[in-house]
């Protein structure tokens, strides 16, 4: 099947550009990093509730970190996956074959959300093995973190490989980048309006974390790894005290609803925009 | 049942803006044909091959491909193709390549590792098969490309500038390769500006300039058309110089005068008439025009008949 056939050989180009290796050692020089340091952490806190308070704390702290280095990695390799091709001259002698140009789009999709996949499950479930050996805190609910963080990045992924079908790989990977951060941006921007009652501001804010819906799903990842007690003194605040960084629920099921249909309409777009592109 | 040609063009043009690259393109390509399609660089012969292949759209006309429409899915399956701009997963190496070539052909996993092997016996490549592409010249990436277009045995073979990064070992395995696939009855469509190859292995040609095909035929009815004399004689009058205009366009480098586009029958009676006149013919002799040759006096024509059009746009 061409779509597999695509997949794959995505697939095997990050492990034979040893981009998989350098990233996998990193990752795990990264996972015995942050156990050794939650387990000093820990050893220097003699109050078990502070010390939970501070390892939930870092937990996002270093989710956000690996939120945004998976994020930028998927932006950067769905922006090559095709310009790079095209560029290049390499699908000229692909596209000839009995392959459409949606299987093509749909195996370079397939193959980049594999790999993400990948990646987020393993270092993802290493860094909270990692810190659970190292301190015995686990989060509530990790595994519907580790899916908002893999959504995250399959949005991301998926806008920065419609931009890869008509736009240089640097200048897609750039421009997907800055909408990630825009998206970002966007979200803190809602909190702090909320907080201080500006609600115009906080509707167009709100509506531009629409617009690229990573910033949404991030916070369903935080809502996942906040403990109960972290969850409930947040709730509790005073409105004009309200922490613009934290989350107080979940993503409304309209939300992932939304995201849903955004991520057909964006690969929808990409499949459309690449159908009609002369080479 | 007569199968379809290789190749049906009727009227294809592509527009990019205000620039016209193919304007008009009707041609057909034989099955087991090689045809040689001709043109100066930037003349639309890429463009061509792009729009019968799928690559780009038709701004209007129509095309059938091995009796298909273009982009058909089962018709690609009988087309090989090598790029002008070859380039390949530089990260593999040529069996790598040719096996996903294979896979996305839908060559069966029975003849696949066979096809493979001749494909690379066949371009010179079988001793460097499992080294990298990346480490490969021009010339060697050029051969892989040429594999690439042989694998599946295909109908119809498009090869664009077969031979640009090649030795002159490489242009003749070329010229093997074309004719082989001949033989065993699959067509060839050549872009190439390189005419000494063209004149040697294809069947028909036709020239493009400027994204219009300026003439078509079997290299001998395109070299036909130019046939030419040289007559010698000596200090011929004006009555002499005018039997000769009328054969035929002359060109007097006295006491040589080449006469062109006259026939072959009519070359006795144009000597009895300049006899009959006292013209004193010292010789008269063929010229062998080449492909070549052919081709620069036709852009040489498309270009006057451009500017006369520019000078009195009536």
């Amino acid at each position: 099947m061409p779509i597999l056939t695509i997949a794959t050989l995505t697939l095997r180009e990050a492990v034979r550009r040893r981009i998989a290796a350098v990233v996998g050692a990193l990752s795990i020089a990264l996972v015995a990093l942050i156990a050794w340091g939650f387990w000093k952490l820990n050893a220097a806190i003699p109050m078990k509730e502070a010390a939970v308070g501070a390892d939930s704390a870092l937990t996002i702290l270093l989710a956000f970190m690996f939120s945004v280095v998976l994020g930028i990695g998927s932006a950067f390799l769905a922006a090559s996956a095709i310009a790079a091709d095209v560029d290049s001259g390499v699908v000229l002698a692909i596209l000839p074959r009995p392959i459409t140009r949606t299987e093509f789009v749909l195996g370079k999709w397939l193959g980049l959300v594999t790999l993400v996949l990948a990646y987020a499950t393993i270092f993802g479930t290493l860094a909270l093995l990692g810190i659970g050996l190292a301190t015995g805190y686990h989060p509530p609910h990790p595994v519907c973190a580790l899916a908002y963080l893999v959504a995250q990045s399959v949005a991301l992924l998926s806008l920065a490989l419609l931009l890869s079908t008509r736009l240089p790989a640097l200048a897609g990977g750039v421009l997907a980048v800055a909408l990630f951060g825009v998206s970002w941006i966007a979200g803190i921007t809602a909190g702090i309006a909320r907080a201080l009652h500006a609600d115009a501001l906080a509707h167009v804010a709100a509506f531009v974390g629409l617009l690229v819906p990573t910033d949404g799903l991030w916070r369903g990842a935080v809502f996942d790894l906040t403990p109960v007690a972290v969850l409930l003194a947040e709730a509790s605040r005073e409105t004009s005290n309200v922490n613009p960084f934290g989350v107080t629920s979940s993503p409304p099921p309209a939300f992932l609803a939304w995201s849903f249909a955004w991520l057909l309409v964006v690969l929808t777009a990409a499949i459309c925009s690449f159908r009609a592109r002369d080479l | 049942m007569t199968p379809a040609p290789a190749i049906e063009a009727l009227g294809l043009a592509k527009r990019f803006g205000r620039i016209t690259a193919l304007d008009d393109f009707t041609l057909t390509v034989g099955r087991g044909e090689a045809f040689g399609f001709l043109g100066p660089n930037g003349a639309g012969k890429t463009t061509a091959v792009k729009l019968l292949l799928g690559l780009c759209r038709p701004t209007s006309g129509a095309a059938e491909v091995l009796g298909a429409p273009l982009g058909d899915r089962d018709a690609r399956r009988a087309v090989g193709y090598l790029p002008e701009l070859f380039r390949y997963q530089d990260w593999l190496c040529p069996r790598e390549v040719l096996a996903f070539h294979a896979r996305l052909a839908g060559i069966s996993l029975s003849s696949r590792t066979a096809q493979i092997d001749e494909a690379l016996e066949v371009v010179g490549l079988a001793a460097r098969a499992n080294d990298r592409v990346g480490k490969f010249s021009k010339g060697m990436q050029q051969r892989l490309g040429l594999a690439v277009a042989l694998l599946g045995r295909p109908a119809l073979v498009f090869l664009d500038e077969p031979t640009s990064a090649l030795d002159p070992v490489g242009r003749r395995d070329v010229r093997a390769i074309v004719e082989r696939l001949r033989a065993r009855g699959a067509a060839v469509f050549l872009n190439s500006h390189l005419l000494t190859e063209v004149e040697r292995v294809c069947d028909r040609v036709a020239f493009v300039d400027r994204g219009r095909v300026v003439a078509q035929g079997t290299v001998a009815d395109i070299l036909g058309a130019a046939r030419a004399v040289r007559v010698r004689l000596e200090s011929p009058d004006e009555i002499a110089l005018a039997i000769l205009e009328r054969y035929g366009s002359v060109d007097a480098k006295p006491p040589w005068f080449t006469l062109r586009g006259i026939a072959e029958a009519d070359v006795p009676r144009l000597v009895a008439e300049l006899a009959g006149a006292g013209a004193s013919v010292h010789a008269i002799e063929p010229t062998r025009t080449t492909l070549e040759e052919r081709f620069l006096e036709l852009l040489r024509a498309g270009h006057a008949d451009l500017d006369d059009r520019h000078t009195n746009p009536a």
